[in-house]
């Protein structure tokens, strides 16, 4: 019976062709989400070191004594990339050593803070107000982008699983009822044209959920697969409903 | 997409050019290190005025800006060229007005955030009508000639099953275009954070 129903997909190859890239895709889709957590973990956690710089900056501390005693201080993967890159600092200049770090965070926000610690410091310009308005500027923004992430999340969820899942199962569940093929009804073409319909809406549907969280390029990864995913759950709905 | 580019980077320009010449750089100077990269289209910007400046064919800073005005599509960028542009030409209070502008931008960038979640706030359950009246409706069209039977003919006379598909077709294709245009609101309101 399993095979029987697996073989029912066997004449909609562009189904089986799209669940294949899809499998390939989603694989290539969770590395940009891991990479993505790291970066955001880094950039949460800047505010709170400018901050700490700032202080001891303030305290009469040198810059880079401050950097390496908060890198030792600060928990997680800011902490333990700025001590990594100011311990083998020894070998190199502190400039590179902060250059080398930023672009070690693969961060903008890192990046931008460093450009602009370094061209305090060639200016000579007070360092304890800059790296506190840094510290604030940046609390602000990473609030805001939480905001964001947070408010939106659970509506891109609700859009991929509405539009995805939701909609292929419903449709399904009618034409299943109310036109079964094992009544003779001739279903073949209609099913395609809407098994196309909703990839091609699961393809919208997963694209506007990633636009709205500010991430439409890492979710293109996993377009194929939702364009497949709905596709085979409205044909197998139909399948087991309708025979 | 220029807009969307330059409204995610000006409050960084804002704050750096604050930085740098609070500490003393020259306007041509801090222009010049945010030329050199790290803030997207203004960095190309800033650089392009650099390049025409060190060629010797440009007639001035204060011209490039004013020509640069023309081609900024943001409010706050273009705030910000007129506020250089006022600057060399009258000599006001740079610092003073950056700090002015960078507090107000900060305040639109959280309304418009603000604003952006509230907008989007319906798109889920819209997505979701269109998307499901539109192949609902669809289903019945395309299927009616079966259901119905012969008595569909006796009802709405007689049925071309070709027209139907054409008819289902173009439905379909609509309801998805309806779909990218409300989904089209989360690219054209995107804050740019």
């Amino acid at each position: 019976m399993i095979f029987d129903f697996m073989e029912s997909f066997n004449d909609n190859m562009f189904v089986l062709f799209l669940f294949v890239i899809g499998i390939a895709c989603a694989a290539g889709g969770i590395p940009p989400i891991i990479e993505r957590n790291r970066r955001r973990s880094i950039e949460n956690q800047l505010p709170g070191l400018l901050e700490s710089l700032s202080d001891a900056v303030g305290a009469g501390r040198g810059l880079q004594e401050a950097m390496l005693e908060q890198g030792r201080n600060t928990p997680g993967v800011l902490g333990k990339l700025l001590t990594e890159t100011l311990e083998s600092s020894h070998a190199s200049s502190f400039d590179a050593a902060l250059s080398a770090f930023a672009s070690k965070t693969r961060s903008s926000q890192v990046q931008r803070v460093i450009v602009l610690i370094d061209t305090a410091i060639q200016q000579d310009a007070p360092l304890q107000n800059i790296l506190s308005d840094l510290a604030m500027d940046y609390e602000r923004l990473n609030d805001l982008m939480n905001k964001r992430e947070s408010e939106l999340a659970g509506r891109g969820i609700l859009i991929v699983l509405f539009v995805c899942i939701g909609l292929p199962v419903l449709i399904a569940f009618i034409v299943g009822l109310f036109a079964p093929a094992k009544s003779g009804y001739q279903i073949n073409d209609f099913n395609s044209t809407f098994s196309n319909f909703f990839a091609v809406a699961s393809a919208v549907g997963a694209l506007v959920s990633g636009r709205m969280m500010g991430r439409m390029r890492d979710m293109l990864w996993w377009v194929p697969f939702w364009m497949a995913t709905s596709m085979l759950l409205y044909l197998g709905a139909v399948k087991m409903i309708g025979g | 997409m220029r807009k969307l580019d330059e409204k995610k980077e000006i409050l960084y320009v804002i704050r750096t050019l604050d930085v740098l010449m609070s500490s003393g750089v020259g306007l041509e100077a801090a222009l010049h290190s945010i030329g050199k990269g790290g803030y997207g289209i203004i960095s190309k910007d800033f650089s392009a005025i650099m390049s025409k400046l060190s060629s010797g064919k440009s007639r001035g800073l204060e011209f490039e800006i004013k020509a640069m005005m023309n081609k900024a599509e943001s409010d706050g960028y273009r705030r910000l060229l007129n506020t250089m542009y006022t600057n060399l030409t009258q000599n006001t209070d740079l610092i003073e007005t950056l700090r002015k502008q960078g507090k107000r931008m900060e305040e639109d960038r959280n309304e418009s955030v603000n604003k952006y979640i509230e907008d989007l706030g319906g798109v889920p359950e819209t997505l979701l009508s269109i998307g499901m009246i539109g192949p609902i409706i669809l289903a019945i069209v395309g299927l009616v000639p079966q259901i119905l039977g012969d008595g569909a003919e006796a009802i709405i006379g007689s049925i071309d099953q070709g027209m139907i598909n054409s008819i289902v077709d173009g439905g379909l294709m609509l309801t998805v275009l309806g779909m990218i245009l409300i989904g089209l609101k989360a690219h054209t309101k995107d804050p740019g954070l």
